[in-house]
């Protein structure tokens, strides 16, 4: 099976033709039971591993299982990873749930969905919708099938946008203390997060925001305030969040965003654009002839029934945030428009702040693993220039995630990814401070902007993958 | 017409080790050697015999597996199992290390210089090739990272005159790969090998590709564009039945025409193009042989690309050994 992350976790991997049935060298814990020392290990007809101990009687032994946790914690292969993944985060997940609730009298879970506007453009597209008629006709599909709320992580995303220019603007006012404040790495894309942590590890970690993702903002959001909100527990609440990445699974099995107390994830489960296409198609339906359902406004950044969206890039507009806002804030400038200056390549770009010839802000988005390499390669050699960088895996960032609806037959990748672009910059930008629905949240939920809650509840942590170097990864 | 392959000197090049590859200066004056001592040595004639002229050390923590010679004969790159690539500054007689490029993630197998000179290729067992661009700084940038491949990728080669490259694999494929929109695109694949396809070589016009394997076939491969302007080659000629092992490296001479082989059955070969034959499917025939060129395998053959006939050989015995190769009336 071709792997479906993207570029740069697929070059981390080292042996991704390996299942963890076949060749996993992560050491296994198992329950150690007392017993005799001496026994025979029997293969039964049914391929089950059967202890036979020396008075004849017979114990099943239990399978040694990898978890995705076990997997993103190991420094060897990813596509152990994938083969987990897709056990236990998938549409028939989803769909399982659902019936489940459907065959008990009482409700088991409550669904939460939670769409990304670039999941929803690229759905648009693929049906000749408008974003915000696919979001509402995927808001009306998903209800259908017995989802509770459909949310939207453009909602979310704003908690991500203020979090990211209040915490740059906090790093560039101590850079000259901490030579690791800046520049400041974007974090909201997961492939990237995964491949530093495992290749770069401790020298690029100090550099990369700690501000949640919008998928994670999203499942502090539903799983903390709205659980309250609603006098249920955490774990009565099934999360789903719709992506344009398939990375975003394994951002959402990470221990940081696992709720110890109530033994739940704060995102259940991440399903891809294509993912929800195909559950389309399983039902031999198209978002066409779905009736749109009226919106969610929970949850959801909208204005009547259109969607909101933000300025700046399609990957969720970091670099065009934090620049107007630290312009604004440190210099006191205000920008209205910002000039991107291609380099190397159309995914490697730079916007500047100069005043009097003097350079005060120097931004850069760098996407895909060849502009990674460099950026990296140019911090290590302490080269580089930049205050900011928004960072994303994939080339041409998250609207063109792995995760998007594929291409029809004959279709032009490129312009379908066009199309894409389109349908979301069609949406009208909402400025951050316009939104009072978030401003009362960190009030209400969060009691002050910049507090304690807000840092545990709406930032996150990094962790280096130490290389594994004992005998069993030698490879000869 | 008979011809032959005489030893013209044997050099003890890497004592206790293996050597892996040999490369000639561009103007064939200068023989590059590296090995499983991870050092690098340069050649150079002296009277009738070479010698060692300098020994470039401290630059790798693991096995050199490659070195390649700039266009311009200014610069030599190593690529190392120690995932590094080196770029080595010649200065007067002497090398220094210029700059060490990193982020192939284990293994960096292969490396060659575009003939532009301003475009490097590097490819590793993690199943990646890279292309980097130097400026005029000296300062080198990763332009692409292309994974078109299943498995370690044994080796890259570019065409003589077109910024086209090719790559060999353990997933038994070679790869075409051009730029397109900014960034570099797997535009062919070559299927025919049964096993690892071990090394490449263009011929002087950049229109054939010979390709050698473990299944112990050399593969002749003919550019034939379609006619919406893809490109594809297609396998004119398989060479099979001389090599008694794996086929490790193979070797077109940019003077004469000849095909030189590297064998695992610790032989050289040298194969002549039938000039009768119909061009769309050439006959090769076996010229001539050294059936113990060395006491171990044959790792590389390179023709010098001044000098018509002088081959060199080496081998995970260490040696290198300088052939001539000659067309007798």
């Amino acid at each position: 099976m071709a792997s479906q992350f993207s570029g740069v976790l697929q070059l981390t991997d080292l042996d991704d033709f390996i299942t963890p049935s076949q060749e996993c060298v992560k050491p296994v814990k198992v329950e150690k039971k007392h017993g005799k020392s001496v026994a025979r290990i029997q293969i039964e007809d049914d391929g089950s591993y059967v202890q036979v101990n020396q008075d004849g009687g017979k114990q099943k032994l239990e399978k040694a299982k990898i978890t995705l946790n076990d997997c993103l914690a190991c420094s060897g292969c990813i596509t152990s990873a994938e083969s987990v993944l897709i056990s236990q985060q998938s549409h028939e997940e989803l769909l399982k749930v659902l019936r489940n609730n459907e065959s008990s009298d009482t409700e088991q879970k409550v669904v939460v969905v939670s769409v990304s506007p670039q999941s929803r453009a690229s759905l648009a597209a693929r049906f000749e919708l408008s974003s915000s008629e696919a979001g509402r006709r995927l808001t009306s599909f998903f209800k259908g099938l017995g989802v509770r709320h459909v949310f939207d992580t453009s909602f979310s995303r704003t908690f991500s946008l203020l979090e990211s220019q209040r915490e740059f603007v906090e790093r560039f006012q101590r850079k000259e203390q901490d030579g690791k404040s800046l520049p400041m790495l974007t974090s909201a894309c997961p492939g990237w997060i995964c491949y530093a942590e495992k290749t770069h590890g401790e020298f690029i970690l100090p550099y990369i925001s700690t501000t949640r993702s919008p998928q994670q903002m999203m499942g502090s959001l539903v799983k903390c305030y709205f659980a309250e909100q609603q006098g249920l527990s955490p774990e009565q609440i099934y999360h789903v969040a719709v992506m344009p990445c398939f990375d975003k699974k394994l951002e959402a099995s990470r221990s940081d965003f696992y709720l110890n107390e109530a033994e739940t994830r704060e995102v259940d489960c991440v399903i891809t654009s294509g993912e929800v296409q195909k559950m389309l198609e399983e039902k031999n339906m198209s978002l066409n002839d779905v009736e749109p359902a009226p919106l969610d406004t929970m949850f959801s950044s909208v204005s009547g029934d259109e969607f909101l969206s933000h300025s700046g890039s399609g990957s969720g507009g970091y670099l065009h945030h934090a620049f107007t806002y630290a312009a604004k804030q440190l210099f006191g400038e205000e920008v209205k428009e910002l000039t991107y200056k291609t380099l190397r390549n159309k995914d490697f770009q730079e916007v500047t702040l100069e005043k009097d010839g003097v350079v005060l802000l120097s931004f850069a988005s760098t996407y895909g693993f060849r502009n990674i390499q460099n950026l990296v390669q140019k911090l290590k050699r302490g080269k580089s220039p930049y205050h900011f960088v928004e960072v994303m895996a994939c080339p041409s960032g998250c609207l063109n995630g792995g995760g998007q609806v594929k291409p029809l037959p004959g279709q032009n990748p490129k312009e379908l990814l066009q199309k894409v672009e389109e349908l979301y910059t069609a949406e009208r930008p909402l400025s951050l401070e316009d939104d009072t629905r978030v401003a009362e949240l960190y009030q209400s939920w969060l009691h002050s902007v910049g507090g304690e809650r807000a840092k545990e509840l709406l930032h996150t942590r990094y962790h280096t993958v130490e290389k594994m170097t004992n005998g069993l990864t030698m490879k000869w | 017409m008979k011809q032959n392959l005489t030893l013209v000197q044997r050099l003890n090049a890497h004592p206790d080790s293996r050597c892996w590859f040999v490369s000639w200066s561009p103007t064939g004056t200068l023989l590059a050697s590296c090995g499983g001592d991870k050092a690098i040595r340069i050649w150079g004639r002296e009277g009738d015999s070479w010698i060692c002229k300098s020994v470039l050390q401290d630059g790798h923590q693991r096995t050199v597996r490659r070195v390649a010679w700039s266009p311009c004969g200014n610069y030599l790159a190593s690529a190392s199992f120690d995932a590094t690539t080196c770029i080595w500054k010649k200065k007067n007689d002497e090398f220094e290390s210029l700059t060490v490029l990193e982020g192939h993630e284990n293994e960096v197998k292969s490396v060659a210089w575009a003939p532009s000179g301003n475009l490097l290729a590097t490819c590793s067992r993690d199943k990646s090739v890279w292309v980097w661009e130097v400026d005029e700084e000296d300062e080198y940038e990763c332009v692409t990272v292309v994974n078109s491949h299943t498995q370690d990728v044994k080796n890259i080669v570019w065409h003589p005159t077109q910024e086209l490259l090719a790559s060999a694999s353990y997933d038994n494929n070679v790869c075409i790969y051009k730029e397109e929109d900014d960034d570099w695109e797997c535009r062919a694949t070559l299927q025919g090998h049964t096993s690892t396809v071990w090394s490449l070589a263009f011929d002087a016009t950049g229109q054939r590709l010979a390709s050698c394997s473990d299944d112990r076939t050399v593969k002749i491969w003919k550019e034939s564009p379609l006619e919406s302007g893809d490109l594809s080659w297609k396998c004119v000629c398989t060479l099979s039945g001389y090599h008694g092992r794996t086929v490790y490296d193979v070797a077109w001479c940019r003077l004469t025409g000849a095909l030189a082989t590297a064998c695992g059955d610790d032989a050289v070969r040298v194969f002549k193009e039938d000039e009768t034959a119909d061009p769309k499917q050439p006959v090769f025939s076996l010229a001539a042989q050294a059936t113990k060129a060395h006491s171990q395998d044959v790792n590389c053959v390179a023709w010098n690309p001044k000098e018509a006939g002088l081959l060199a050989s080496c081998s995970d015995d260490g040696e290198i050994a300088i052939w001539r190769f000659q067309e007798e009336d």
